[in-house]
């Protein structure tokens, strides 16, 4: 997946700096042609993919595509988090212990991590439609077993199953690629991720409001919720089956044509997951996710609690101000991509990581603010704040990570993502668990953590394009973007010719320095065989 | 001993006027005798069985204590064993912090000896251990004085309640009913789109 052109994340989208401001178009952009004899509502270009990006149409396939999928994503954040504005209700029920809560909490994320990394597996055996249909229509039945559940053991397993289904992220991201030209991949990615993470918000107002309405036409508080239950469930199976019918993989409909194109060599897996473990930039972005991320998912769990619990609030006044947290990534993870892309038009890849440090941290602070509020309305600005900053962080990442490497992108995407979600169930473990100290005091402890883990972003270094605090290596022939991804294959490989797609991303990426990339010539020893 | 009465009294209002809202637990004096039916350690259907409650004022204090009792309000209280490890039920001893007592019985209005009244286990009970507490409230509707059926370790007469299961077998069946139609919808529609790709290559 790496080596293909329009992979995930191989968003070409401001390299240049020459684009418009806002890549919500590219259809008048020369260098890519439209193909005119398409048929399509919107431009396309030579492989179908879609050069314009329109919210709000329902466009068959591009745009269809892109709302089937982000509120595929969106279901199953939904259900995932369905229990948490519940537990209040849910903790008498089962005579919950706060441990049981947090071990619940802890499952709920971590079954992703594992389904993460198999969806991407999936995606190219079955394509991203019967992917994304499989694994939401097979998890509807996870969340209606939550009518079975009556001890402890069986909630933490019952979430942990559920959780399963966060894997339609990467689908979802998948499916984006095949649609939509690379040059837009990064703004309707964000846009995607960022509406389904918004699941995670829409949850905490939508369950107290059904488990309400259940209880007023008549039902035992220890029913309702069970009750309530079927609606994220039912969700489930009907966005399944309108995947099914009226979602395609390709813009030309057919699965077989992507398996019949092998014009494109296959790369060897087992080099691509090694040069993705040993860049040691790889990890140091995995934790940093994890306390974006992480603590996004780890405060979806525990925040309606918390409001309920320290200021006595009623049940659906708590989700609804738990649901401000999860809602704001309708705005906050697009607008963190944004700022990214617009501090790399002057300061390139450093501006990129200076903005990434201070989303990340000031999205900490506001978490150690949120721990201390002792009244109701400071504790409110605090969370929000919070989630502004944890939340543009994430859409920050995305837009750093397309660089890290070309040839191990997907494997490298797929490690950050699995490591947002490591994230949370080990801050869930470390702070939400035990009760040796209050959730507010978890919360302050979770912010001083974020702000101390997001310090390792000034160890990133680029030879080409420098760090947060060191610039660039003087020797711009010998360290320079080519050498940088050329890196990633080896004498043999390099005659092969498989390292193309590599160069001809390093001479795109060349905007990463800033304002100095208009003084740049090519390198003398990059190709322009630029013939594949 | 009218003087003592009235001196315990007017310590408690001045209490009141300073911190009307402070009001704290160890403030209280237990003056009311407090029994339950339930015997340590016995279990309670939710929904289903009964207390017996009895109660009167503490008859060897001083008269007049009791002057200011105007209501006497009942609530289920839980057991420090049903506390561990659950922090939204902690013992506080502000009483507008205090979690202990979360369910209502019933409020009385006060008097002094003879009470007892008869109350069925409200189906939303959860399951636990419990102990009953009443609060004597003055007119002005601040707790004057206490009394429980445990002692002060609350480790006597704790009884326990057996919650209603929130579980039906009808939500049972839809949920198999709804997750049968899930699976089966979605090999369906599977295996029918192959064998259609498969015709159609056939031809």
């Amino acid at each position: 997946m790496a080596g293909e052109e329009n992979s995930p994340g191989s968003s070409m989208h401001g390299v240049t700096g020459k684009e418009q401001t806002f890549a919500f178009s590219v259809a008048s952009d020369p260098t890519i042609p439209t193909d005119s004899t398409a048929k399509f509502a919107l431009p396309v270009d030579s492989e179908h993919k879609s050069k314009v990006f329109k919210i709000l149409s329902f466009a068959n396939p591009h745009m269809r595509t892109f709302h089937l999928s982000w509120i595929s994503f969106f279901t199953c954040f939904v259900s995932t988090f369905a229990a948490a504005p519940l537990v209040p209700i849910i903790r008498d029920d089962l005579n919950l212990t706060k441990t049981d809560i947090g071990n619940a909490g802890i499952a709920s994320v971590s079954g992703s991590i594992f389904s993460r990394l198999v969806m991407g597996a999936a995606c190219d055996l079955l394509g991203p439609r019967y992917a994304c249909a499989f694994l939401i229509m097979l998890s509807a039945p996870t969340v209606f077993c939550m009518s079975f559940v009556s001890s402890a053991g069986g909630y933490i397993v019952v979430r942990f199953m559920i959780g399963f289904s966060l894997a339609t992220f990467v689908s979802c991201q998948y499916w984006m690629s095949t649609m939509f030209n690379s040059r837009i991949i990064g703004l309707v990615n964000g846009t995607a991720a960022g509406w389904g993470n918004m699941g995670g918000g829409a949850t905490q107002l939508l369950m107290p409001v059904l488990y309400e309405l259940i209880r007023r036409a008549g039902a035992t508080p220890f029913t309702a919720w069970r009750i309530a239950f079927f609606i994220p469930g039912w969700l489930h199976v009907i966005m399944g089956l309108l995947v099914l019918g009226l979602g395609q993989d390709l813009p030309d409909g057919n699965l077989s044509t992507l398996q019949k194109k092998g014009d494109v060599p296959k790369d060897q897996f087992s080099k691509v997951l090694w040069y993705a473990i040993t860049n040691y930039r790889t990890w140091i972005f995995v934790l940093l996710y994890g306390m974006s991320l992480g603590v996004e998912l780890t405060t979806d769990n525990v925040i309606a609690g918390y409001f309920f619990d320290r200021f006595d609030l009623k049940l659906h006044t708590a989700g609804t101000i738990a649901a401000t947290f999860g809602m704001a990534n309708i705005v906050s993870r697009p607008f963190g991509g944004l700022m990214s892309d617009i501090a790399a038009r002057r300061f390139g890849m450093r501006g990129r990581l200076w903005n990434l440090w201070i989303l990340q941290t000031a999205g900490g602070i506001f978490c150690i603010c949120l721990g201390r509020a002792n009244t109701l309305p400071l504790s409110i600005t605090s969370m929000i704040l919070f989630s502004i900053g944890a939340q543009a962080a994430c859409g920050a990442t995305f837009g750093i990570i397309p660089f890290l490497s070309r040839r191990s992108l997907g494997v490298i995407s797929g490690l950050t993502g699995a490591g947002g979600n490591f994230g949370s169930g080990l801050t869930q473990l470390l702070f939400f668990t035990s009760s040796n100290y209050s959730t507010a005091t978890g919360l302050s402890l979770m912010g001083i953590m974020i702000v101390a883990c997001t310090i390792p972003v000034t160890l990133v270094h680029f030879p080409q394009w420098g760090s947060m605090f060191l610039p660039p290596s003087k020797d711009a022939s010998k360290f320079n973007e080519e050498s940088y991804y050329g890196s990633e294959w080896n004498e043999e490989e390099k005659e092969k010719g498989l390292h193309h797609g590599s160069l001809k991303f390093a001479e795109n990426s060349r905007s990463e320095r800033g304002r100095r990339v208009l003084s740049v010539s090519t390198p003398p020893n990059s190709t322009n065989s630029m013939c594949v | 001993m009218a003087i003592q009465g009235f001196l315990v009294v007017s310590l408690l209002f001045s209490c009141l006027a300073a911190t009307s809202y402070g009001l704290t637990f160890s403030s209280l004096q237990e003056s009311l005798i407090v029994t339950a039916s339930p015997k340590h350690g016995q279990v309670l259907s939710a929904g289903e069985d009964n207390i017996v409650v009895t109660w009167s004022f503490n008859k060897s204090l001083a008269a007049g204590t009791d002057s200011s009792y105007k209501t006497v309000k009942f609530k289920l209280c839980y057991a420090p064993v049903s506390q561990q490890d659950r922090a939204w039920r902690k013992t506080e001893d502000h009483l507008n912090k205090d979690k202990t007592c979360q369910h209502n019985i019933v409020t009385k209005p006060y008097s002094s000896s003879n009470n007892t009244f008869t109350w069925t286990v409200e189906r939303d009970v959860p399951t636990a251990t419990y102990f009953i507490r009443a609060y004597a409230y003055n007119s002005a509707d601040h707790e004057v004085a206490y009394g429980q059926t445990t002692d002060a370790h609350k480790t006597t007469n704790l009884f326990n309640v057996q919650a209603i299961s929130g579980r039906h077998v009808s939500l049972d069946i839809a949920s198999i009913c709804f997750s049968a139609f899930s699976v089966v919808s979605l090999f369906g529609f599977f295996f029918l789109e192959n064998r259609k790709a498969k015709m159609s290559q056939a031809k």
